[in-house]
């Protein structure tokens, strides 16, 4: 199977763009080896900045530069630059600021532990006006999430993991902003994921259709927001229940977001995979995802969940 | 407070012993930042052994002074010196960063271990200090508060919120140290987010400076010992260290920063603080 670091990825797509377009600035804050903006840095000394580990003044940085025609593009760890610098991020999102913002380390960050995990970050950005969010699965989606973000004029959001993902899409994969992106058919279930959510929904599905004997459709939605309501709940309809992973927090999350808009729409039942009241900890990413129930046993327990609450 | 030829050297070894456990910890879990964890190792050490009051029985014992490790990713280093205190079992050390593990690759707050509070998110450790002096004040508790700062943590706007408000609340009881290493995560300081001049910064803002040589136990004691008895006013220490601290190929690099030796590396970064070790115990001593 094909691996790539989505880092390595941005990296080198900055590289390209900034060969394209000259208003393409980017701002880091001492982490440029771990977020690959030293790529760019190596190659545009004099449009990249390093900010030093501020990540407030960082952001104000890009707020500036982007009233003033430039293109910011903002990277740090997620729950630094989302966290520490939220009330700028909450003005760029006001004045509906070009300003990119794209980080890596989100969700478990391995050794590192709770203090550096981002599992809150998508609670903090998805109640943000205009902000466009989104959760690449693969580097051929990320490529093509990276070329709309530079062709629209708004505030982005991009979360990146850390550490090497399978590649699920192909070559001529078209990314539709707001559009859930169907991966595979199924008349029973449905499992909706975003980022290392679908990834695992895809490992796990096989194994689960054959144990519970039903059809399980899988929708991978890198788009958290906006999302297209319609196309969503179409696609959902003739299932009986849906399940929602995601490597966060599942309090103020994907599948929260998720459940607000099918329960105002097409109300059906819905459980929740991610993280349940915890901050993590250190660990092996393995064993991280699996206690805190990223795994296939416990998406059979709710499918299973699901079933049963069909029936009575 | 003088030292004995033999108090030193007992410590210098002490701190020896503490540096090894630092790099076979970070070895161990092959991640963690060792550069910056050799370096202070000793001001942690000096601290907890010569300096603040502390209670070897009780770590939560409620007259003891307060330390606090802003930079958070040296957590190796609190780590070890704790378990020399016996806060913490030798044999956990080596569990650091390990699924299960109470030693996170971060401070995680326990108060049993010794551990006053979570740090690891750069530039909190100060403001943290700051409402430990308000509250010592406010009871009457005439302990001490000290807080270990890196210098490129010093980049976060929030330490220097910090720093008016030490001197605006005159707190005397707060004590911070900087680790001058003179390197951050992606170069040196000066190149990143220049500091300097540091020392001038400080006194601007209100706080008595003083400068020592952090590879001087003497002079750091010293310092330590003269903050004790300057009054009406924060301190702070800028401690001259040495990122990686002994260890020949971490020093002065970034590369170290937050990047685990291999095996070959590791048994010549050991095999160098061994080294060290025998002229201390032959009674060579680098000091002064
Ligand atoms: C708020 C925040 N931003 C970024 C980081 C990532 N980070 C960890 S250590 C480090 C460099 C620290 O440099 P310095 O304070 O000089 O530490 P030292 O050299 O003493 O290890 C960075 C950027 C962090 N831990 N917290």
């Amino acid at each position: 199977m094909i691996k790539a670091d989505l880092r390595d990825t941005f990296g080198e797509f900055l590289v390209k763009l900034g060969k394209k377009n000259y208003n393409v600035v980017v701002l880091d804050s001492d982490l440029s080896y771990s977020t690959r903006t030293n790529k760019f840095a190596k190659k545009f000394p004099s449009r990249f900045f390093n900010m030093g580990i501020a990540e407030q003044n960082t952001l104000g940085t890009a707020l500036g530069f982007a009233i003033s025609g430039k293109i910011p593009i903002v990277s740090g760890f997620s729950i630094f630059t989302t966290g520490r610098a939220w009330e700028f991020i909450r003005f760029a999102c006001h004045d509906n600021l070009n300003v990119k913002i794209i980080t890596t380390h989100s969700g478990f960050v391995g050794g590192d532990g709770s203090t550096h995990n981002a599992l809150e970050d998508l609670s903090l950005m998805s109640s943000l006006p205009n902000l466009i969010i989104l959760i690449p699965t693969d580097n051929i989606e990320l490529i093509k999430m990276l070329e709309f973000t530079f062709d629209t004029k708004n505030p982005f959001y991009i979360r990146l993991p850390r550490g090497y993902f399978p590649k699920i899409h192909d070559e001529d994969y078209e990314f539709l902003i707001g559009q859930p992106d169907i991966l595979k058919d199924g008349d029973d279930i449905c499992l909706i994921g975003t980022g290392y959510g679908t990834l695992l929904a895809l490992e796990s599905t096989p194994d689960i259709e054959k144990e519970l004997k039903i059809s399980i459709k899988i929708i991978n939605l890198s788009s958290v927001k906006p999302i297209n309501n319609k196309t969503l709940i179409k696609e959902i309809k003739k299932t009986s229940g849906v399940v929602t992973i995601e490597e966060h927090n599942i309090y103020c999350g994907f599948g929260s977001i998720l459940a607000r808009i099918i329960s105002e729409n097409y109300p059906m039942p819905m459980k929740f995979i991610g993280i349940n009241e915890s901050f993590g900890q250190s660990g092996n990413r393995e064993k991280l995802l699996n206690f805190y129930g990223l795994n296939k046993n416990k998406i059979t327990e709710q499918i299973r969940n699901l079933l049963l609450s069909r029936k009575r | 407070m003088t030292l004995s030829v033999a108090e030193e050297k007992r410590i210098l070894l002490d701190i020896l012993e503490i540096k090894k456990d630092v790099l076979k910890m970070i070895f161990q879990a092959q991640s963690g930042h060792p550069g910056g964890s050799l370096s202070c190792a000793n001001i942690i050490y000096l601290l907890y052994n010569n300096i603040m009051k502390i209670n070897r029985e009780d770590p939560q014992w409620n007259k003891r002074d307060i330390f606090i490790l802003s930079k958070g990713h040296a957590a190796p280093a609190l780590y070890a010196v704790l378990s020399k205190l016996g806060f913490i079992k030798r044999e956990k050390l080596f569990t650091l960063r390990q699924f299960g593990s109470d030693l996170q690759g971060h401070p995680v707050k326990n108060p049993k271990l010794g551990i006053e509070i979570s740090t690891g998110s750069l530039g909190m450790g100060l403001s943290i200090g700051v409402g430990c002096a308000l509250a010592a004040k406010l009871d009457n508790n005439d302990r001490m508060i000290y807080v270990l700062l890196g210098d490129g943590e010093l980049n976060e706007g929030s330490i220097w919120e910090a720093v008016m408000a030490g001197n605006h609340y005159k707190l005397d009881n707060l004590i911070a140290i900087i680790d001058r290493n003179g390197i951050q995560n992606d170069g040196s300081t000066e190149e990143i987010m220049a500091l300097e001049p540091l020392a001038e910064k400080w006194k601007a803002f209100g706080w008595e400076v003083i400068e020592t040589d952090g590879s001087n136990l003497r002079e750091i004691i010293q310092g330590f010992e003269r903050c004790k008895n300057i009054l009406g006013r924060p301190k702070v220490i800028i401690s001259y260290l040495i990122k990686g601290a002994e260890v020949s190929f971490m020093q002065h690099t970034q590369k170290y920063h937050g990047r685990a030796p291999n095996e070959e590396e590791f048994t010549l970064a050991l095999k160098e603080l061994e080294n060290i070790e025998k002229n201390i115990k032959r009674g060579i001593i680098y000091n002064d």
